[in-house]
């Protein structure tokens, strides 16, 4: 689960972590409002709420929003609320969020800090030493990803001992590689020991200060903030989990989230049914090979619960963009005969109006043959995930 | 012979008396499997499914000899459960449930170091040797005994390459799901040192997935592994888009994004053949004889 930048934030100083002055608003006069609250003279940052990085790179769909991103800075405080309006209902697209973007339902206005330099910092999992990764780098525009597939040695990893003080050597280390002043070291310490905390006490997944601000006198401020939850752990932060923004995510992933289901979408028109995630994978990369993209795929994992199932399967048949529906289910814990009554449940109530094919392994899979046979479904039958993959392929070109 | 588990090695369940458990565990014993006990808290004393219930795993590993543990418990019992596997110093340990904590997983992890006890999953369907005893969720009648041993990182893509190594005519010495979760227990790396070790396994299959560097580091050690068996490998993900939720952000924690191509690359250098579509290796197989 991610949650806003202010959220984000606010949780950090709540660890000590040094932030700037600032405050949401949902309208341009609580914006204008705000500004006054925070600081009695401009500059202020007046920024888009959206759960996504790379705000200040993106743009508005509407017009009427201006050209500027979704981070703008704003000299009189005349000019607030005029910012905060354009951007408030508009939708923002960044290379995170897709050619659809996300609607700004609220505006963070800050005071603006006077920094001398920035940096990147983040706490993340080394999954195959399974530990906790210190990640600092310069970064220029703050763009991480391109930096982590371009110049990956320019980004410097520190493994952090866990419920540990950080060392003096890695800080003294990380002061180095980021050529910071020796003054900002205890400032640094404190800010490592403070993300650690986080990480831990609020069963964090990711945690990204981008950029870091170095002040005149060697103090470290957070100006962005991303914290990304461990979903599997809300269950023991009732508090976090109300932060949860269901506008920041789709109708069809909080349904099959209801189900425990895992669902993701993309660009392409194919939508999947699988019952582990490695099946849909290696279906999407065999589709691809031929052109095809895939709309979305929902992982039903080792459901028992028919009903359920047939939510699943109602997810993928009700997309309008899917054009073909690919099904793998190799049964273990998962029965065949379930999926089948899904499917018929499903197509029952919404219609099967594109082309399916159909390959089930595993347990139960006659019995499951058999209910799709008496259900006179146009269903296509293949034997393989290679099969699968050719005849949806033809059916696709027979369709169109 | 097989890796980790046979007819001989005697396995308790932790959690037995739940549904799942329940209905797993009859299965391996039909199976064939040693299942010599149960664990479940409060209810020590009692029988289920004709075996011996305890209330700890120690009890249960005294009384039984038991060197092994399934555990079907839910999620957020599993770092209590494998901490009382570690404790009664159990051989093995295999974790089915999905949905571990990562915090959980971490300390998990440092409790496994310095241990002698593995573990495999979470997330996994788990382990299984044909005829000979199954450890998990597998569907029983898909598997046959033969010489190759199969590792996989995905779930579901292990009951495809097992459905391969029968395509190619032959059958499994040991079946080894390692778990889809971000933190997993044991890793390529064991697993192919064990098949390594066992005269019955004459080559292996190994099916990996996006995100993590577990691909590239198997590939270094096997680069460097004087006498090696030979290894079929194939990656899954290629479709997934860079900064995808799959994809795993937190993958930059390594050394620079790897994408799928980065570990199939690392994986031929080092020996091994890859193949490009799960479907292509039966044949990948039948060319080794």
């Amino acid at each position: 689960m991610n949650i806003h930048e202010y959220q984000a934030k606010k949780i950090l100083q709540e660890y000590g972590i040094k932030i700037p002055k600032g405050k949401i608003a949902y309208t341009p006069n609580e914006a204008k409002k705000a500004a006054a609250e925070v600081s009695i003279k401009g500059p202020w940052m007046v920024k888009a709420q959206i759960q996504s990085g790379a705000r200040n790179r993106g743009y508005f769909i509407e017009k009427d929003a201006g050209s500027e991103g979704g981070i703008r800075l704003v000299k009189s405080r005349r000019n607030i609320a005029g910012q905060a309006e354009e951007m408030l209902g508009s939708t923002l697209v960044t290379m995170q969020t897709g050619p659809v973007g996300k609607k700004v339902s609220r505006v963070y206005v800050e005071a603006f800090s006077e920094v001398e330099r920035y940096f990147y910092i983040a706490l993340a999992i080394n999954r195959v030493k399974a530990e906790l990764t210190l990640l600092v780098a310069v970064v220029k525009d703050h763009d991480i990803l391109k930096l982590a597939l371009s110049r990956p040695e320019e980004i410097l990893r520190v493994s952090l001992s866990i419920g540990q003080e950080v060392d003096k050597d890695k800080v003294t280390q990380v002061i180095k590689f980021l050529k910071l002043k020796p003054r900002s070291a205890k400032y640094l310490a404190k800010m490592i020991n403070s993300l650690h905390q986080v990480f831990m006490e609020k069963d964090a997944s990711m945690i990204e200060i981008n950029p870091v601000g170095v002040m005149k006198n060697g103090e470290l401020v957070a100006l962005d903030a991303k914290i990304s939850f461990d979903d599997n752990a809300l269950f023991r932060h009732q508090d976090l989990a109300k932060l949860k923004d269901d506008c920041e995510v789709s109708e069809r992933e909080l349904q099959a989230a209801k189900y425990r289901f895992t669902y993701s979408e993309f660009e392409g028109s194919v939508g999947c049914i699988v019952n582990g995630d490695g099946l849909a994978l290696a279906a999407m990369d065999l589709l691809r090979e031929k052109g095809i993209g895939t709309a979305c795929f929902i992982n039903v994992k080792g459901g028992v619960d028919k009903d359920k199932i047939a939510s699943g399967i109602k997810i993928i048949m009700t997309n309008p963009r899917v054009e073909g529906i690919l099904l793998n289910i190799l049964g273990g814990f998962l029965r065949c005969d379930l999926i089948a009554d899904g499917i018929v449940s499903a197509a029952s109530e919404v219609g099967l109006n594109v082309p399916m094919v159909v390959r089930f392994e595993g347990t139960n899979k006659e019995k499951a043959k058999e209910i799709l046979y008496t259900s006179r479904l146009p269903i296509i039958w293949a034997d393989s995930m290679e099969d699968s993959v050719d005849k949806l392929a033809q059916a696709l070109e027979e369709a169109a | 012979m097989s890796v980790f588990v046979n007819k001989e090695t005697k396995v308790i369940c932790q959690g037995i008396t739940g549904t799942q458990a329940s209905f797993h565990i009859q299965k391996s014993l039909n199976y064939g499997t040693q299942v010599v006990g149960g664990v479940t808290p409060g209810k020590g004393g009692t029988m289920h499914l004709n075996l011996p219930v305890f209330d700890t795993v120690k009890e249960a590993v005294k009384e039984t000899g038991a060197t092994a543990s399934v555990m079907y418990v839910p999620a957020k019992f599993v770092k209590s459960a494998v901490k009382e596997a570690v404790e009664a110093e159990l051989d093995l340990a295999v974790t089915i449930a999905d949905g571990v904590p990562l915090k959980d997983m971490l300390e998990i992890k440092s409790m496994l170091k310095g241990s002698k006890t593995k573990l495999i999953g979470p997330n996994t369907p788990g382990i299984i040797t044909p005829g000979e005893a199954r450890l998990g969720i597998f569907p029983e009648d898909i598997h046959n005994q033969g010489s190759i041993g199969v590792v996989s990182r995905s779930s579901t893509l292990t009951y495809e390459a097992v459905l391969e190594t029968k395509r190619a005519g032959g059958g499994q010495s040991t079946v080894i799901g390692l778990g889809d979760d971000v933190l997993i227990g044991m890793d390529f790396i064991d697993v192919l040192k064990a098949f390594h070790e066992d005269d019955a396994t004459k080559a292996i299959v190994m099916i990996g997935q996006l995100g993590g560097a577990f691909e590239e580091t198997a590939a270094e050690w096997y680069k460097r592994l004087p006498d090696k068996k030979p290894v079929v490998a194939f990656v899954a993900g290629n479709a997934i888009p860079f900064g995808h939720k799959m994809g795993y952000a937190g993958d930059i924690t390594t050394n620079g994004y790897i994408s799928v191509q980065d570990k199939k690359d690392a994986l031929s250098d080092a020996g091994i053949k890859v193949v490009n579509h799960i479907n292509d290796i039966h044949s990948a197989l039948e060319e080794l004889r």
